[in-house]
This record gives structure tokens, C-alpha cells and sequence, in this order.
């Protein structure tokens, strides 16, 4: 390895250390959240600079160069292109690390003494149809791969000893001819859906759907780590549940009455048509304030869970985000009613600094 | 083998000839410089070469590795990228990058003369060791050393601690020793070389007190390049315009020369570019019949822009002074007064760029206290980054440290202790 490589991968196990250490804050904002990528965030590391005496207001004047009145704005970005040089000034602003969002299951994991998930039974099929990223010597002329078959002529040319430099001829003989080939490549053997279900009747506020949010990239980001295939699947509710997707799953905000059975029994036509639980491990995550409309409904998220939902899905979470408003009753209700349910959990977030204990509940069964 | 060496390419035919060209020419108009060596990188090796501030063989710090990662990242953005490298050794090294196209090349080495010229005469450099590369290869295996005997962790978070009190360094103690003073080791108190007090004076172990000595004498090493930036690349600048205009260039190559060259020296709102301030300044010297030979040899960044900036200086190059607005928060003009210009750019550029820290004292007996005093001159330190630094120095004193300063005008004075730090009005003794 170069010598700089050795120095690039301390610095960066270093940034590791600091956002492993740190990751109890992480869990509580929307930082890591709002930089992700399709396979990695990119975290922004502050303060790894050494301390040293400066100047505090270094940025806020200074001697410039070129045209502008007094009151124009001043451009402070990079120099133009090739004005860099070796011992410029250090690096003023926050560098970003792209960290595998496998990693940053991987620190979830340790910090919260999260157990790995077994999944359930699952045969393994083979698909044809892979890519064609295979040789074999034998196949349709379509498929013939010239330079793989003029190698092996060459390879024999030389070997037995008609080769001469002088007069470099390679006749092909049948045997020569290489063909592309596909590989059958088994279907991903454990897939995952997560079905996130939220309340967005006028009682659930910023604050709410921001702790939702975070709760959700990290469960997210832990099941992803856990399954070779994953969907995830948006539902709203107020009193009536719609398939939403990801964008207006966090913004959404609706107002008037709450009843959650609606949102359940869309779950149930989600599991019963697109997710059957024979293929699926499936997880249902349910966020609201706690309040519903009526006792009557209650009762029916009840039987709904208890003989439909529960028996389908590896488990079951309810996370009720403490509002102004809300009065927390259906936790209760689920407790009391459904008590010895195992695959049902249910976690109360009163603000950020529960987040950890509740992702802790939902995800620390290893189910 | 090292990164740089493993990777490096020699010149090709092509250039090789234009090296010799260009060389001939610049002696011919009166450059003096030692030996160069040139060698040619691809954009990759060059930024881990830059990363360790030109020496690949320097010891193995995470910093050089952030140093680098922000490199990759500039240039893989197109924000920047790096065209060549010099090296204050004898022999001379200069790194040329493979992505350069042949005028660049021919630009690129006309410029390398110049700086290697600057090197050997400007007197800022006289106390520098030329022999830097074998000895910070010395310095490397020192600390490979030391890792080795106490562990990566422990020897990487003392030399972090050292690295962060670098700057407290004497920028006129070189040239005063060579003029026969201030030699004194441990040295006297008052003394702004904090570090070398340190070095000489705290109670450390052998191998700290090596690392703490070899921090110094880099940051020694490294100290006339920051003092000398603006004049350094003016110079260079100056000389490759003058050397590739007076005959290098074929015909054809004229319009991208006039590109490339102005490319560089161009504009840039917001911060001074110093390739274009130095040019400018060399330009100036000249049309007032000055021997810009003797200025590059005797000034430094603000003693030449105090020689030379004066109010036709300040409109010609449209220089300005610009602040932050307390309203809007916005960065924006705020006057072209030629004195205030003039000023400001001065204070941006004495003392190295940093905050004049001078050792005013140690207690004798009792706790063996170190006072530092920030000489103020209107500019606040960032008080957040002094406590940290403070605390530093406490670990490396073992005894408290305070720091005399001063915020929004009124006197402060941070106090190290027992592993806090914590900010106290005081009252300055008169």
C-alpha cells in the first residue's frame, strides 16, 4: 500500500471512531438523514482540525481583488482553478465522509446491542437469466466472443510450435471458439417488506413527523443491513389510509379525525396481495399520538391485529410520539388488551432522547 | 521505496530539451539556481505528495491523510488541481504532473526556476536546511520508532498535541541567529519561540521531547514559505511570463499561453490570489527602475508591500477591503481607502498570518505557572480553539498555563488548569 493510503485509511478510522462515538447524537437529529445516498451517507466531520491560537473573525475581512461597489457582495468561494498550491492554508471548512450505510448499521448495531435478525425459512431458488458475464467453449455463434477464442488460438498456435514471429498467422480451429455465457444467479434468499404506517391527523405537528422520520431512516437502515432485499411501503392515515410515497410520507400533513383500523386493514391488503408472508418477512411499524376516534374503533384495530396482522408479520411496532394534544389512550389500549402478544412491541417517545430506547424495543428482539 | 519515487516518471525527450532550453535562458537572464530535478507524476501521486508538504517520506500522521482525501475530493470535483510542486532542497525537486499539456510543461518548468532561484537568495531562507528531505526522513523513522515502542495511539495523540502549538514560533529567530543571537537553549524568557521553550524546558519524556524537537524544526523549515508566499509565486510568475514570452513560445502556443498565464493570475474576489498581487508588485518595482533583483532577495510578503503599495498601486489593481455586513450577515465591499487597504493587508500578513504569542513568564517555585501574552492588535482570537490549545499546552507544561488577551476589547485572560479552562476578565498590571 502507498504510504499516503496507510495515512488516508488512519484518518479515516479515525472519522469512524468520532462518529461511532458520537452516534447517540446522530440518532436524535435529522443530520445523517438528510445526506443519504442510495448506498452511503456522507457525514460531516466538524472540528477534526487541530486546536490552534487563530484569528476568530480570519473570514469576516480581509483585502480583496477586482471591481464591485461599496456594499456588493463579496464571493468568498475557492480561487480559480489553478491557483491552488502545495502549503496552501488548511482546509477551512468541514470535510464529508462517505460512510456504507452496512457501516453505519454496523455502529447501530454495536451501540444499541442490537441482535442480529434470524429470518425466517426460506427455500432458495435459481433464476435463469443472470448476466452475461460468463465463458464457456461451447454456444450459439451470436454469443461467440472474439478475442477470448483468438486468445485460445494464439495459446494453441504457440504451444505447438507453429508459431514463428517472422510469420504470425493463428488459423482458429473448432476447438478455439469461446462463447459468453450467463451464470444462473439464486434470487435473493431473504427479502424484507417494512411497512411504515402514520398517523397525520391534525394533532401530529413537526416535531412529530420529525421524530418519525428519524425513527424510520434508522430502522430502515438496520433491516436493510439484515436482508439482501428490502421494500419499504408508505401508508398515512387520518380517517382514511392511503399508499403514499417517501417524500409525502414525511411532509404530508393532513387534518381532521383519526381512525387507525383504516390504516390497518390497508396493511392486511398490502400483506394479503403483494407480501405473503410464506415469501416475506415482514414488518409493520405504526406511528401516532395515541389518540383514535372512537372506542369502537380501538376495538377493531384489535381484532384486526390479533387475527390478521400479528399471525402475518414477524413483528409488530407502535410508536406513540407524544403531541400537545394527543392523550395516549391507544397505547394503553394495546397493552392491556393485547398483553402476551410476542411479536407485538410498543414504545413511547416523549421527544429525541427517547428515539434510542424506542428503535432499542423495536429492533433489540432480533425477530 | 517511497510513494513518489515509485510512481515517478522520467522526463520525456520532449521535455527534457525544453528543460534545458528554459534553464539556459533563465541563467542567461540572470536567475541563479542549483540543480534541478525534475520528475513527472500523475495527478493521483502528486496530491499525496502535496499532502505531505512535498516530502513523501515525512513520518505517518492522520493529518496527510485528511490533507490528501481533501485533495482527491477538489480534484475529482474539477475545483482545483495542482500543476506542479517545488521543493526546497539542493538538489532542487520539482514534480510535474503527466496531465499538463506540453505548454504548460514549458510554463510550468520556467516557473519552477524562478522559485528555485527564490530559494537560494531571498535571505528568509538562508537558515533553511537544504537537506530537508533526508532529514525529515530521519524524522519519519524516529517516529516509526517511537510507535513501535509505545504504541500508534499514545505517540499519534502526543504528536497531535505538539502539531497544535507549531505555530508558536519565532519567525526572526532564524535570521537573528545567523546575525549571532538569540542562540540561548533552553531560551531566555521573554521569548516568542514557545515551542523551543517547551521542547527545552517541560518535563517529558526522551522520546517526547525528540518528537517536540522535530515538530519544531519543521515548522522552522516551513515558516519562510509562509512568509514569503505572495513574492515567492510573483516571482516565479514574473519569470515565466518574461522567460516563455522571450522565445520559448512558438507562434502558435501565444493564445493559450496568454489563457493559461492569466488563468492563473487572475482575480479572485474575496481573497488575494498571490500569484497576481506578487507579479504585480515585481511589475511596479521595475517601472519605478527598483532592482527587483535585490527586492527578492532582502524583503519578505509585507515589507515589500510596504515598499511598493501606495495609492496608485491600490486603484490600478482595484484592491479593496471587505467585512462582513452586522445586518444582513452578508460578505461585502466595504471601502477602497487606499491607507486602510494598505493597512489591512499588512496586519493579514505580519507575523507569518498568526497571532503574536509571546512567553512573558514562569513562575518560580509555587505552581510553576506559564503566562502567555497575545500582543493585540484588534484582531480577537477564536476563543473556543485558544482553550482547547491552552489545554494542550497544560498537558505538555504539567502545570497550569494562562493566556492575556483580549475580546471585543475588553481584557481577558483564559486560564489552564487541572485539565479545564475556563475565561476571566482581569485587570492588565499597568
Amino acid at each position: 500500500m502507498l504510504r499516503i493510503e496507510a495515512d488516508r485509511a488512519r484518518f479515516r478510522e479515525i472519522v469512524r471512531g468520532r462518529i461511532r462515538s458520537d452516534l447517540k447524537r446522530y440518532l436524535s437529529t435529522s443530520e445523517l438523514f438528510a445526506r443519504r445516498g442510495e448506498r452511503a451517507v456522507s457525514v460531516p466531520i466538524p472540528q477534526i482540525e487541530l486546536p490552534r491560537l487563530r484569528f476568530g473573525d480570519n473570514r469576516k475581512s480581509g483585502v480583496g481583488q477586482g471591481s464591485g461597489e461599496r456594499g456588493d457582495a463579496v464571493d468568498c468561494g475557492e480561487g480559480p482553478p489553478g491557483s491552488g498550491a502545495a502549503g496552501e492554508g488548511p482546509a477551512e471548512h468541514a470535510l464529508e465522509v462517505e460512510v456504507e450505510l452496512d457501516e453505519l448499521a454496523a455502529m447501530l448495531g454495536r451501540e444499541l446491542e442490537l441482535p442480529y435478525i434470524q429470518p425466517r425459512g426460506r427455500h432458495s431458488l435459481l433464476s435463469e437469466g443472470g448476466r452475461y458475464d460468463h465463458i464457456r467453449s461451447r454456444g450459439p455463434d451470436a454469443l461467440r466472443h472474439p478475442r477470448r477464442s483468438f486468445r485460445q488460438a494464439l495459446k494453441r498456435t504457440i504451444a505447438s510450435g507453429l508459431w514463428t514471429p517472422e510469420d504470425p498467422k493463428v488459423v482458429p480451429q473448432r476447438g478455439d471458439f469461446r462463447f459468453r455465457a450467463d451464470r444462473p444467479r439464486p434470487l435473493p434468499h431473504s427479502s424484507a417488506v417494512i411497512l411504515h404506517m402514520m398517523d397525520v391527523s391534525g394533532s401530529m405537528g413537526r416535531e412529530q413527523k420529525e421524530i418519525v422520520r428519524i425513527q424510520a431512516f434508522w430502522i430502515d437502515t438496520w433491516l436493510r443491513s439484515q436482508y439482501d432485499q428490502i421494500e419499504v411501503e408508505y401508508i398515512v392515515h387520518d380517517a382514511a389510509a392511503k399508499l403514499v410515497d417517501r417524500e409525502s410520507f414525511f411532509h404530508l400533513r393532513e387534518s381532521g379525525g383519526t381512525k387507525i383500523s383504516s390504516a390497518y386493514e390497508l396493511c392486511l391488503s398490502q400483506i394479503q396481495t403483494r407480501y405473503r408472508p410464506e415469501d416475506w418477512n415482514v414488518y409493520a411499524f405504526h406511528y401516532s399520538d395515541g389518540d383514535n376516534w372512537s372506542a369502537r374503533d380501538t376495538e377493531r384495530c384489535m381484532t384486526l391485529l390479533r387475527d390478521e396482522l400479528i399471525p402475518r408479520v414477524n413483528q409488530f411496532c407502535y410508536g406513540q410520539v407524544k403531541s400537545a394534544y394527543g392523550s395516549g389512550q391507544f397505547k394503553k389500549d394495546l397493552d392491556d388488551s393485547l398483553r402476551g402478544e410476542e411479536r407485538l412491541v410498543t414504545a413511547a417517545v416523549n421527544d429525541r432522547g427517547d428515539i434510542p430506547d424506542a428503535i432499542r424495543a423495536f429492533l433489540g428482539k432480533g425477530r | 521505496m517511497s510513494s513518489a519515487a515509485r510512481g515517478s516518471l522520467e522526463l520525456s525527450p520532449a521535455l527534457r530539451e525544453q528543460v534545458v532550453r528554459i534553464q539556459a535562458l533563465a541563467r542567461e537572464q540572470g536567475l541563479d539556481f542549483p540543480q534541478i530535478d525534475f520528475r513527472v507524476l500523475d495527478a493521483h501521486d502528486v496530491n499525496g505528495v502535496a499532502a505531505y508538504g512535498g516530502f513523501p517520506v515525512r513520518y505517518p500522521s492522520w493529518r496527510f491523510g485528511m490533507e490528501f482525501e481533501r485533495l482527491e475530493k477538489t480534484y475529482q470535483y474539477g475545483l482545483s488541481r495542482i500543476y506542479e510542486l517545488v521543493i526546497n532542497t539542493e538538489p532542487v525537486l520539482a514534480y510535474l504532473v503527466n496531465t499538463n499539456s506540453h505548454l504548460e510543461q514549458k510554463l510550468v518548468i520556467a516557473h519552477v526556476c524562478g522559485h528555485a532561484d527564490f530559494f537560494r537568495h531571498n535571505s528568509w531562507f538562508a537558515a533553511s536546511d537544504r537537506g530537508m528531505l533526508t532529514r525529515m526522513g530521519r524524522h519519519s523513522e524516529r517516529v516509526r520508532a517511537a510507535m513501535e515502542a509505545h504504541g500508534q495511539d499514545q505517540v499519534e495523540e502526543f504528536l497531535d498535541l505538539a502539531l497544535s502549538v507549531e505555530t508558536l514560533i519565532d519567525p526572526y529567530l532564524p535570521l537573528r541567529r545567523r546575525l549571532g543571537g538569540g542562540a540561548e537553549i533552553p531560551p531566555a524568557v521573554p521569548t516568542y519561540d514557545v515551542l523551543g521553550f517547551l521542547a527545552a524546558r517541560a518535563r517529558l519524556c526522551d522520546w517526547q521531547r525528540e518528537l517536540l524537537e522535530l515538530v519544531r524544526a519543521e515548522a522552522y523549515y516551513f515558516l519562510p514559505q509562509r512568509m514569503t508566499k505572495i513574492m515567492n509565486e510573483g516571482w516565479a510568475s514574473y519569470w515565466h511570463a518574461k522567460l516563455l514570452t522571450g522565445g520559448v513560445l512558438c507562434d502558435s502556443e501565444v493564445i493559450d499561453f496568454a489563457d493559461c498565464h492569466s488563468g492563473a493570475t487572475a482575480d479572485s474576489p474575496g481573497r488575494i490570489n498571490p500569484y497576481k498581487l506578487g507579479i504585480e508588485l515585481f511589475r511596479c518595482a521595475q517601472e519605478q527602475g527598483l532592482d527587483i533583483f535585490r527586492l527578492r532577495r532582502i524583503h519578505n510578503d509585507a515589507s515589500l508591500i510596504d515598499l511598493l503599495v501606495d495609492e496608485r498601486f491600490v486603484e490600478r489593481q482595484r484592491l479593496f477591503l471587505y467585512g462582513q455586513n452586522a445586518k444582513t450577515g452578508r460578505t461585502e465591499v466595504v471601502e477602497r481607502d487606499p491607507g486602510r487597504v494598505k493597512a489591512k493587508l499588512m496586519q493579514d500578513l505580519s507575523w507569518g498570518g498568526l497571532p503574536q504569542i509571546e512567553l512573558v513568564g514562569v513562575a518560580q517555585g509555587g505552581d510553576g505557572a506559564l503566562d502567555l501574552l497575545h500582543h493585540h492588535d484588534g484582531r480577537d482570537l477564536e476563543l473556543e480553539a485558544a482553550r482547547a490549545t491552552l489545554l494542550g499546552i497544560e498537558r505538555l507544561w504539567h502545570a497550569p498555563v494562562r493566556l492575556s488577551t483580549q475580546e471585543s476589547g475588553e481584557p481577558r485572560r483564559l486560564v489552564a488548569k487541572n485539565g479545564e479552562c475556563t475565561v476571566e476578565d482581569f485587570e492588565p498590571a499597568a
